[in-house]
């Protein structure tokens, strides 16, 4: 028995010494956490967010220097999620121990306003910060029973992208200004140049996938949810919506990034696949720098049913309630999204300003890639989906591409996977 | 002398399989490593070769981030510390399973088969509250006691231990030897080819890890190497020529360990003829 | 090997246990946990629950197929390497890339390899064969992540199998050598029988690992488990209802399901390939 003991002992030593040594070796992480009335020392905030290009890591880093020269009792420490975002925010939000100011996509805001994890942010507005000047369409997003939760930082509304080249060959001098027009110019724009009867080019390049797929809906008065939160996408107006989309790609005069070896609509737009694409801010610094050659231009989303649509997408900042610094991380707030802040920020070119001046001081709204996005944000459709949006959007474009690829009728997709939806979310309320 | 299976005359079919596996193993990885030396625009045109070669994606990784070298000696500091803990223990236990006649040896047989089929996800939240209450997360220590065992390769040792002549073990405790003596000094040194594989198997684990970090590790000086190069990643555009460079400097430690214990997986064991 | 049983108890069988005490719970878990014993309800609902079933159904045909499929490959890539060839090393090293490089990155990779235009199919055209799209036709989106999974997986198992064949006694070989046993006899007479034990960790490694398939469906469906629930797997399952909604509790009860399945299917090649069932 004595060996073992003896085997026993020396484990322990040797488990102990280890974990001395690692605590020897981590830096300490609480310097920064001292009690508010401590006097000259600052205070540490920290900012939790995703990741993104080196470039843009570059330019953020640079508005967190500048707001820390003007704050200096304030020291901001970015805590970057590699990746999986909300699933490693919601983990360290139920142990207590997120950040005090963080990123927040709008379509996941209403499950952690409805949770109680965030600080309502009206109390800490002044007139000064003047809250008017946001877009509307991007303040709703935060917003839960008149209490607003977050602040947009910027945001992206998606706007038609069009090949000069493309629409020069093909005799077309104006961008389509209804959604008609885009199928009667996707239909001449669809072309096999080798004659080999394999397209070489496609008139309109789509992305079957529920977050760029809403307004479609609206334009005919559908909903993707009801207010009660369920799902009820599988209405006639919602699926004519649907078919803008459906019918052309069955023609053969639209397509898929995975049918034309692409992994994104920018890239097989940027690639020539595809002469029309309908996309985001993001793809104006992307095509300019991997594509230099390509001759491209914006317009706002062709209108259906005479009406303008199109889906905008905001990130907020949002407040910890478990934040043992309001008061600093209400300054970094007010500071990101107050009009220098955010004009050095959105100044990048990477995203658009929520704010109407800062868009203006940046000469967005004339600038003639830029300024169709900007129109758009204001009759834009929030990308949103109530309590439950992994359900709802999951179980819609689960089926929704067995539609798109005519395995089975449309109107059975989106009954199947609005009864699918609507079951996990009625499972999750019990 | 090696032995043979194969008769001589069917060896070059042999050659020619064994090259048509490799081409089909080597081609997506040599596919990677050209993508990392190419502009994106060139990986989206999809060709193999690139045609303006570039290093641009290696320099923006190891230049503008200032950390690299701080993410590379957290991952081998963590990996290193718990392949040895894991080697030590995983052995011992496998042995123990495999040959002492302790009571309940049927019951941690089926817990460790339990535990392996029980998946990560389910666990992860009730892990990182355990760590939070240690005040072990944002540390090394978080990263390494709790995957300083583990129970596939309790299970793989069991496994290994099982085949053993038990003669020499017998021999040796006539000679005086304790358990711990004959483990040491005769079941270990013979079990080195599969030492050996769980050591390259614990490291590549360790190195790969990605689900508890991301969660545990907050601060950018703490991040372990995925992580550090993962946060590449757009919300909306994929950066692809730094996901591929970023991945190649990823594997290649791993790669150099593999080739280090390589030479024990095939290596004329001391105890040939042993049982004769 | 207190410590080491301290260590797989309170990092191992701790959160197992709490999330056995989960599966009983209804859980509200932000914004202060709550607990409310709501008995087998979370078990009851597995029975209504459509999507489980159909992920059951992926992943038991996933199982069937991939595991003879990466065992067998191992053991003819192993045993092709133990037989003596030229230049064991550098086989040995080209063999075991796809496993060396993470899951992730693999997966990353494949999504070019499987694109319309990709090398898969350039490949399969240049012999003759048919093409698919393999990221987004249900009906082959899951076979896609089987092949990916057998040449990726198998090279694991390979060394596995590798470090097994060098503790085979070479007195036996010589013995079968004299009573004039040819090279497919001796592998099936002696190498065979040698390496069951080690056939039954890997088959058994191979059915929690197939069981547990996660990641690859993750990235290729971005998530849904589409097209069509052709990519739905349990844990897939079991990390949406996990993360995306927080039910805790539900999502370990169809975890433990899971769990006994595995544990049933594994006792039930124990008996097939384990020599000492103690």
């Amino acid at each position: 028995m004595i060996y073992r003991c003896l085997q026993f002992f020396a484990l322990l030593i040797a488990s102990c010494l280890c974990i001395v040594s690692c605590q020897i070796l981590t830096p300490s992480a609480d310097q920064g956490i001292s009690p508010l009335g401590q006097g000259d020392r600052p205070v540490t905030l920290k900012l939790g967010g995703w990741g993104s290009s080196p470039a843009e890591q570059r330019l953020f880093q640079k508005v967190l220097t500048t707001f820390e020269a003007t704050h200096p009792h304030i020291r901001v420490k970015l805590e970057t999620v590699a990746d999986q975002y909300m699933d490693v925010l919601k983990t360290r939000l139920i142990g207590d121990a997120a950040p005090d100011v963080f990123f927040l996509d709008s379509f996941e805001a209403p499950f952690l306003m409805s949770n109680q994890v965030l600080e309502p942010l009206d109390a800490y507005l002044t007139p000064d910060f003047d809250l008017a000047d946001f877009e509307t369409t991007l303040l709703a997003p935060f917003q839960q029973d008149g209490i607003l939760y977050g602040l947009p930082k910027d945001c992206s509304s998606l706007a038609l992208f069009y090949n000069k080249q493309a629409f020069a060959e093909a005799g077309i001098a104006q961008p389509p200004a209804t959604w008609d027009e885009l199928l009667a110019d996707a239909q001449r724009l669809t072309r096999d140049r080798d004659q080999n009867g394999k397209m070489d080019q496609y008139g309109l390049g789509i992305l079957p996938d529920l977050a760029r797929l809403v307004y479609l809906m609206r334009a005919f008065g559908g909903v993707a949810i009801d207010p009660q939160g369920k799902a009820a996408f599988a209405s006639a107006a919602a699926l004519k919506g649907l078919n803008l989309i459906v019918q052309p790609y069955q023609d053969g005069i639209a397509v898929r990034p995975p049918d034309v070896g692409a992994n994104s609509g920018t890239e097989m737009f940027g690639q020539g696949k595809a002469a029309m694409v309908i996309e985001g801010n993001w793809a104006i610094p992307f095509l300019q720098e991997t594509f230099p050659d390509l001759a491209f231009a914006t317009a706002e989303v062709p209108r259906i049913q005479d009406q303008p649509g199109t889906m905008v997408y905001t990130v907020g900042y949002v407040m910890n309630r478990q934040s043992s610094h309001k008061s600093e991380a209400w300054e970094l707030i007010r500071y990101l999204t107050g009009k220098k802040g955010m004009a050095l920020w959105t100044g990048g070119g990477s995203a658009l300003p929520s704010r109407q001046s800062v868009a203006q001081a940046l000469h967005y709204d004339r600038d003639p890639l830029r300024s169709p996005l900007v129109a758009g944000i204001k009759y834009a459709t929030p990308w949103q989906l109530g309590q439950y949006p992994a359900a709802i959007m999951n179980s819609f474009n689960n089926q929704f591409i067995s539609a798109i690829l005519a395995e089975q009728p449309l109107q059975q997709a989106l009954q199947r996977a609005q009864n699918s939806a609507n079951q996990q979310i009625q499972a999750a309320e019990q | 002398m090696k032995f043979s299976i194969y008769p001589l005359s069917y060896r070059w079919i042999l050659y020619i399989l064994l090259a048509v596996y490799a081409i089909v193993t080597l081609i997506p990885f040599l596919w990677a490593l050209s993508s990392s030396f190419k502009p994106l625009s060139e990986i989206i045109a999809g060709d193999f070769w690139p045609h303006h070669f570039t290093l641009d994606n290696y320099r923006q990784i190891f230049l503008e981030q200032p950390l690299f070298l701080r993410w590379l000696f957290n991952s081998i500091f963590i990996a290193v510390c718990v392949t040895v803990l894991n080697l030590l223990f995983n052995s011992m236990a496998g042995y123990a399973l495999a040959r002492l006649q302790f009571r309940g040896k049927q019951f941690w047989f089926l817990l460790i088969l339990a535990v392996l089929a029980v998946p990560a996800q389910v666990t992860l939240i009730p892990t990182f509250l355990i760590l939070k209450s240690f005040g072990w997360l944002n540390s090394y220590q978080g990263m390494i006691i709790p995957g300083m065992i583990n129970a596939t390769f309790i299970f793989m040792m069991r496994q290994f231990f099982i085949n053993f002549p038990r003669s020499l073990e017998e021999a040796a405790a006539l000679d005086g030897l304790n358990t711990l003596q004959i483990f040491w000094y005769i079941v270990l040194p013979l079990a080195k080819p599969a030492i050996a594989a769980q050591a390259v198997f614990i490291f590549m684990g360790s190195w790969n890890n990605f689900l508890l970090p991301v969660v545990i590790l907050f601060e950018p000086e703490m991040f372990t190497l995925p992580l550090g190069l993962n946060t590449f990643k757009g919300q909306y555009i994929s950066y692809w020529n730094y996901i591929m460079a970023a991945s190649m400097m990823f594997t290649l430690p791993v790669l150099c360990i593999y080739v280090f214990f390589n030479r024990y997986f095939i290596q004329s064991v001391t105890f040939t003829g042993g049982k004769g | 090997m207190s410590p080491a049983i301290l260590g797989l108890g309170l990092f191992t069988i701790a959160p197992i246990l709490f999330a056995i005490f989960l599966s009983f719970q209804k859980v509200q878990l932000l914004g202060g946990i709550e607990y409310e014993f709501v008995s087998f309800r979370n078990f009851a609902r597995l029975a209504t629950d459509d999507r489980l079933w159909i992920a059951l159904k992926n992943t038991a045909e996933y199982v069937a197929i991939v595991v003879p499929a990466q065992t067998i490959l191992a053991l003819i890539l192993a045993a092709t390497l133990n037989a003596g060839i030229k230049g064991q090393n550098i086989w040995r090293i080209l063999f075991f890339l796809p496993t060396i490089t993470s899951s992730t990155v693999l997966t990353l990779i494949f999504m070019w390899i499987y694109n319309a235009d990709g090398l898969f199919n350039q490949a399969l055209a240049w012999i003759g064969l048919p093409t698919y799209n393999w990221l987004s036709d249900p009906q082959v989106a899951l076979k896609g992540i089987m092949i990916m999974n057998i040449w990726s997986t198998a090279p694991f198992f390979m060394v596995i199998y590798l470090a097994a064949l060098q503790d085979i006694p070479r007195s036996l070989y010589e013995a079968a050598e004299i009573d004039g046993a040819n090279g497919w006899q001796q592998f099936r007479y002696i190498t065979l029988p040698q390496l069951r034990p080690v056939t039954f960790f890997v088959v058994a490694m191979g059915i929690i690992g197939t069981f547990q398939l996660f990641d690859q469906s993750y990235i290729f469906s971005g998530g849904s488990g589409g097209p069509n629930n052709a990519t739905l797997t349990v844990v897939l399952l079991i990390y949406q209802y996990v993360f995306r909604d927080l039910q805790l509790g539900y999502a370990a009860a169809i975890a433990f399901l899971l769990a006994l399945i595995i544990i049933i299917v594994t006792l039930i090649q124990r008996r097939i390939f384990d020599q000492d069932p103690t």
